[in-house]
């Protein structure tokens, strides 16, 4: 901009001014211009007069009786919402969500049926695959019914083929079965979940977990609620290290939209016993550095991690945080 | 709105205990605003009544989504977001109303607004200060009500309420750009509409 304000940017920042929202270097400017310019004077006055004339509906104090009457409505209002820390609630629907993954096997294969009597058998080849296993030939038609997957008792092996996305996974039925399909197959996510809830073979947990993290955390439909349940539910509650890594792995892009995901990272910031898990936790939540529970999870970490390293590393996090005003 | 910084951890508290479900925390929050939030209702809408409605729904609103709240702005634009939501509700409402009513003809055929005040602009001349005052506020009431809600609530939140164009923008959930340029309309149209009242 020249040193000669032109009236056009004149007429537009008088009304900025008058309302003392003028940045201060046009300042100057403007005077300047006004000086030597009648209309733009004219408009300044205008304004100003718009102003003075406005202000002849003045704002009023609500009256004492108004007030008493609002404070008085709300309050019965209020005494008729039911309360209860909505923390807490947050915790029940995850703790919910949880008792879901949990239950009986009987309702995982109710979900394993509907998905397949959807997805049909193609892309499967069933019970081919060589398997140290004592195994079967699948019968043709079974008596009962064309399913595949009904009553899945456990997931006893899963095997991923090298540089693929396909997996093999052999599950019990009345005889072991063993299906092959793509990582994406909703078929084959069912399973996994199923593999990730197996409290004897820790191996086929661990596998059924890391493959299920590696979908969410390159983007592949995890949206839905039980595959980042059952990562959630892997980060609080899975004895094994290794495992809790990989949750955090999958549940990293979630970060920044679910606050659900949030609250559990940081719950195992706080409370995670293995310094691997805890420093992962930071990484995960710098992204959303300017949320206040996270500021807060961060100074107490920064003060009380038994870890030193731990304790920098929340320190520096919590330094590029810029002041809130 | 200059907050000092032991004033700013008080609200602090108070919100978190609030959250983690603590009425008394949450009534004490309401005590520090909700004057604040009836004095724009009242003027914007101009009748104690709709005021009143405004400050129930605003403040049940924000009791029930308080979990919400991630201190990702500061309280005072939280809830006045909330408020000026519902104050745009309800300039929208009463606009489509008032175009759906009847108009009347008068003895010339002329068309009659018949929420005009029908006073004689020359009352001016009346020596009754009062009265006069009180038609000039009734005019200028008019001519706010000739702007677009956005342009109402942008208005009186600038000139009326004294708030800066960004905290407008974040209130109405838009740019401090867009506020400015919805401020020039509003400044335009009632300068047109006003125009006699020198």
């Amino acid at each position: 901009m020249g040193n000669t304000m032109k009236c056009e940017l004149a007429q537009e920042i008088i009304a900025l001014a008058v309302y003392g929202e003028l940045p201060d270097e046009q300042g100057p400017q403007l005077e300047r211009h006004l000086a030597e310019c009648e209309p733009c004077r004219r408009e300044l006055e205008a304004v100003q007069a718009l102003s003075k004339a406005v202000s002849l509906l003045p704002v009023e104090e609500p009256s004492a009786n108004l007030i008493a009457r609002s404070r008085l409505r709300l309050e019965e209002a209020l005494d008729a919402v039911p309360h209860g820390s909505w923390l807490l609630r947050s915790w029940q629907r995850l703790a919910r969500g949880v008792w879901r993954l949990r239950s009986a096997p009987v309702a995982v294969s109710g979900v394993l049926v509907i998905g397949l009597t959807a997805g049909g058998y193609s892309g499967y080849r069933a019970g081919e695959h060589a398997h140290d296993v004592a195994r079967t030939p699948l019968s043709p038609v079974s008596s009962q019914s064309d399913d595949p997957l009904t009553d899945v008792a456990s997931v006893s092996s899963i095997v991923q083929e090298p540089n693929s996305e396909n997996v093999e996974v052999v599950y019990n039925r009345l005889q072991p079965e063993t299906i092959r399909g793509s990582l994406d197959d909703p078929q084959i996510r069912q399973l996994l979940l199923v593999g990730a809830r197996n409290r004897l073979n820790s191996g086929v947990r661990d596998n059924s977990l890391g493959l299920l993290a590696n979908e969410c955390r390159a983007g592949h439909q995890c949206d839905d609620g039980p595959i980042r349940d059952a990562l959630m539910v892997a980060l609080r509650y899975d004895k094994s290290v290794d495992v809790r890594l990989k949750a955090l792995e999958g549940l990293q892009p979630y970060v920044a939209d679910d606050v659900r995901v949030r609250d559990v990272v940081l719950e195992a910031l706080m409370n995670d016993a293995d310094p691997r898990v805890r420093t992962q936790a930071i990484g995960l939540l710098e992204p959303v550095q300017a949320d206040s529970s996270v500021r807060e999870v961060l100074h107490t970490v920064a003060i009380r991690d038994d870890n030193p390293e731990i304790r920098t590393a929340s320190r520096q996090v919590l330094d590029q945080i810029p002041q809130v005003q | 709105m200059a907050i000092d910084p032991s004033a700013r951890a008080t609200e602090t508290d108070l919100i978190r205990e609030a959250q983690q479900g603590s009425r008394t925390a949450f009534d004490a929050l309401v005590r520090q605003y909700d004057q604040a939030v009836l004095r724009l209702a009242l003027h914007l809408t101009g009748s104690e009544q709709d005021a009143e409605d405004i400050h129930q729904e605003a403040f049940l609103k924000a009791y029930r989504y308080l979990g919400n709240f991630r201190f990702e702005c500061s309280f005072y634009t939280w809830i006045y977001r909330i408020v000026t939501n519902l104050c745009l509700d309800l300039l929208r409402r009463r606009k489509s109303r008032r175009e759906d009513q009847a108009v009347m003809l008068d003895s010339s055929g002329e068309e009659v607004d018949l929420l005009t005040n029908v006073s004689d602009p020359r009352a001016s001349a009346n020596p009754d200060r009062e009265l006069n005052r009180k038609f000039l506020g009734e005019r200028i009431r008019e001519a706010l009500d000739k702007l677009t809600p956005r342009e109402r609530m942008v208005f009186e939140l600038k000139h009326y309420q004294g708030l800066k164009l960004r905290t407008i923008g974040e209130m109405l959930n838009t740019t401090e750009e867009t506020a400015k340029n919805t401020l020039f309309r509003a400044t335009r149209k009632l300068r047109a509409n006003l125009a006699e009242l020198r």
